[in-house]
């Protein structure tokens, strides 16, 4: 199309269009505004891949638009010979070449174990991700849907799965790597920005699969070290009679069948562990904001917010006992 | 010749359908316009004869003989083959001849009659009258007896099952229609009426402060009572559960699940639907006091009078029991069973029936009834859903076998169960303690 022949309205509503769909390249969830080494390097890689991608393009068009209208008279049989089997058979294999030759050693360096670094084991499960961080003491610390790392400091995850196959992806920190039963599979990360990513399951698992979600959290270090001791401390007692009486129902409700608040009797392993489920970010695995509000609205309708999630809804308990156990809940800091 | 009048006969013999085709086909219009006139007559008769109301409806005038034996070719026929795909499983356990006894002396016996219990008069009325069944149980095998009792039969007073779902039941019922022949009226009784037999008469078994409640409340309770036993111990077989200490709440709300059809059952359903609000209160009142497991560790409650609960004596299935019941079975999914039902120190909500000492094959059919969707109940039912989903049979019977056995460590107090402890010689053998009862 003519430029000049294009009415005002329309070039500004094509370049809008334009300049809106480009909004969608940041943000926390993006793998072209890296925070991290990993997501430098591959961020570095695709905008080669990208170069060169649109070098050829040029060059194709170039050669087409040449031919049919530049020079439309017969060509040299020998040159254009030539020029097909250099283009066409000769150069891909070079440019793809090189590419695996830029491309596989970046491979180890993203899945290198940290040595003596920070160890964080995470496991997706349907729908969503249990985290376990080392503590200063020895021992192991299991915590949900939530990821904190100190920036500057290499981390490496081990993956692994009970159910699925589920991928592990924090695109703003580096590549994504799949979490298999039966393996545990490994990544390595570098934060180099502080700030509140977001994580993703990258490969369907079922019904609520886009529903698995967590954030990222990359601190300083020393907040880093502060936070992970609060985390590795025992829940803290309810202080207001609400909480109390949430506390009370958590444990009459046998919600304790699935889920461990450290520091009370309640210790099962099936579910998100609850310690500090307060301080989290997000609920439901990255899909709620953490308030009473949204805690009421889960335990109601668990099955409607994430259809297919093992937990039961609980939209029978009166109504009092909902308000006690959200105050309770989202109180656990 | 005599050979030729033989040979003419063979002739038109052999060429008889040949001659009768070439008959229709030369007159083929006049023939089907005769036969749709000879239909459309009978059709329009018949209509007549329905419309000016003279069809013999009366119950009081029977079948034509001609009319009964049609019915029955039809249905004996029908049994036959739409049973044929069942395939019964093994009836000889005594619990469910039981079961099947409690539920046939309300829900059949009336019709059907009983050892010692003759047809109502007003039943006899009946076209076709329901037939006194003792009798008449040995022309089925047990898959047509399923299916009779299942599907009903049409253009009979016959019911289909209450809850068709519940096929544990009806095999239970199968299973006593098979000893309904050999039982003597005495043992009829003992199995259909409890202890309120060995008096002859019912037996008075409401509690005074019943009483003052209501009246009506006798009978009501009495036929709870046939199954639940006065003492609502369930009568010490694995056939009823025991309701004694449950929590109030979960009684009433059990009864009123049962009542809207919420918890599946042919026996329990029709019974509840007839108990009034009042009525279910009192009742959840009076099991739910009958001696308090309510709020006590199950290791010092009472122990049960009415007889060893568990059928076998199991240490090891015991020992798997007891570390499911606690800690569940995370890797298929499976929570621990105690933070709802206990046993523990921490107060539990009323819904969640308590488990200690229950029947253990009670626990077991309600664990596959969950397990397979087949269960309801209270408005807390569905937790047990994905419970139950991940439970092996095994794995079911096991934790039964522990919840059963919780009260028997008190009776028997030498019984400490440790991991790899050797099997203990004297188990108890329920099923001869049992079948002393039912003498057949």
């Amino acid at each position: 199309m003519d430029a000049t022949k294009c009415p005002p309205g329309m070039r500004v509503l094509v370049s809008l269009t334009a300049l809106s769909s480009l909004s969608g390249c940041s943000g926390p969830q993006s793998a072209l505004q890296p925070a991290g080494v990993d997501a430098e390097q591959i961020g570095q890689l695709f905008w080669w891949m990208c170069a060169v991608a649109v070098l050829i393009w040029l060059l194709v068009i170039g050669f087409a638009v040449y031919a049919t209208h530049i020079n439309p008279e017969t060509h040299d049989s020998r040159a254009a010979r030539w020029l097909i089997i250099g283009g066409g058979a000769i150069a891909p294999p070079v440019v793809l070449g090189a590419l695996l030759v830029f491309g596989l050693p970046l491979l180890p360096s993203l899945s290198a174990p940290a040595e003596d670094g920070l160890q964080v084991t995470v496991s997706g499960e349907r729908w969503w991700w249990r985290v376990q961080y080392p503590t200063p003491s020895g021992g192991t610390v299991e915590l949900a849907n939530e990821v904190r790392l100190p920036v500057g400091e290499r981390v490496g995850f081990s993956l692994t799965s009970p159910d699925v196959i589920h991928s592990f992806w924090i695109p703003s920190l580096g590549g994504k790597v799949d979490m298999i039963p039966g393996r545990t599979t490994r990544l390595t990360l570098e934060p180099t920005d502080v700030g509140v990513y977001r994580g993703a399951c990258a490969e369907y698992c079922g019904t609520a699969h886009a529903l698995m979600n967590f954030q990222v959290v990359v601190m300083e270090p020393e907040a880093f070290t502060v936070w992970l001791e609060q985390q590795a401390a025992p829940a803290q007692t309810p202080q207001s009679s609400l909480a109390r009486r949430g506390q009370e129902a958590f444990l009459a409700n046998g919600c304790s069948a699935c889920h461990t608040i450290r520091g009370t009797p309640a210790d099962g392993v099936l579910g998100p562990d609850l310690t500090h489920v307060g301080s989290r970010l997000s609920l439901g695995a990255g899909i709620l904001p953490n308030d009473a509000e949204a805690f009421a609205r889960w335990i109601r309708h668990t099955d409607q917010i994430k259809p297919g999630v093992n937990m039961p809804a609980f939209a029978m308990l009166p109504e009092g006992q909902l308000t006690a156990l959200a105050a309770y809940l989202s109180g656990l800091k | 010749m005599r050979v030729e009048p033989t040979r003419a006969l063979l002739y038109r013999l052999t060429t008889l359908p040949h001659r009768v085709i070439r008959y229709m086909v030369g007159h083929g219009k006049a023939l089907l316009l005769s036969l749709a006139m000879l239909g459309g007559v009978l059709a329009g008769g018949g209509f007549l004869v329905v419309w000016l109301g003279l069809v013999p409806i009366s119950a009081s005038s029977g079948h034509w003989p001609v009319t009964r034996w049609f019915l029955h070719f039809a249905m004996r026929n029908a049994v036959e083959t739409q049973a044929m795909g069942i395939k019964a499983p093994a009836l000889d356990d005594p619990a469910l001849v039981l079961k099947g006894a409690g539920h046939y002396a309300t829900g059949c016996a009336p019709c059907h009659g009983a050892p010692g219990e003759r047809q109502s008069l007003i039943v006899q009325q009946m076209t076709p009258k329901p037939p006194f069944l003792p009798p008449r149980i040995h022309e089925w095998t047990h898959e047509q007896l399923f299916w009779i009792v299942k599907h009903g039969v049409k253009f009979t007073a016959m019911p289909a099952w209450v809850s068709l779902q519940r096929e544990d039941e009806i095999w239970a019922m199968v299973a006593f229609l098979r000893e309904l022949p050999t039982l003597s009226p005495e043992n009829y009784e003992r199995l259909a009426y409890g202890e309120r037999a060995d008096t002859g008469i019912a037996k008075e078994t409401t509690p005074d402060h019943l009483r003052a409640l209501s009246d009506p409340l006798g009978p009501t309770l009495a036929n709870c009572d046939r199954c639940h036993g006065s003492d609502g111990l369930g009568r010490g077989t694995g056939a009823f559960p025991k309701l004694a200490g449950q929590s109030e709440t979960y009684l009433r709300a059990s009864l009123r699940a049962y009542a809207d059809g919420e918890r599946n059952s042919g026996i329990m359903e029709p019974i509840a639907a007839g108990i009034d609000e009042a009525t279910m209160q009192a009742l959840a009142e009076h099991y739910a006091s009958q001696y308090a497991i309510a709020d006590q560790p199950a290791d010092t409650q009472r122990p049960n009078i009415d007889g060893p609960v568990a059928t076998d004596f199991d240490p090891a299935a015991i020992t798997r029991g007891r570390a499911i019941a606690q800690r569940g079975i995370p890797e298929q999914g499976v929570p621990s069973c105690t933070d709802c039902h206990g046993p523990r120190r921490e107060p539990h909500n009323p819904y969640y029936p308590k488990l200690a000492g229950q029947y253990t094959d009670y626990l077991v059919l309600q664990l596959s009834l969950f397990k397979s969707g087949k269960r309801g109940g209270t408005a807390y039912a569905h937790i047990m859903h994905s419970a139950a989903k991940g439970l092996s049979e095994e794995q079911i019977h096991d934790v039964a076998l522990y919840y059963a056995s919780l009260k028997q460590e008190s009776r028997y107090p030498s019984i400490r169960l440790k991991r790899g402890e050797e099997p203990i010689s004297s188990s108890i053998e329920i099923s001869s303690i049992y079948r002393d009862r039912l003498i057949r």
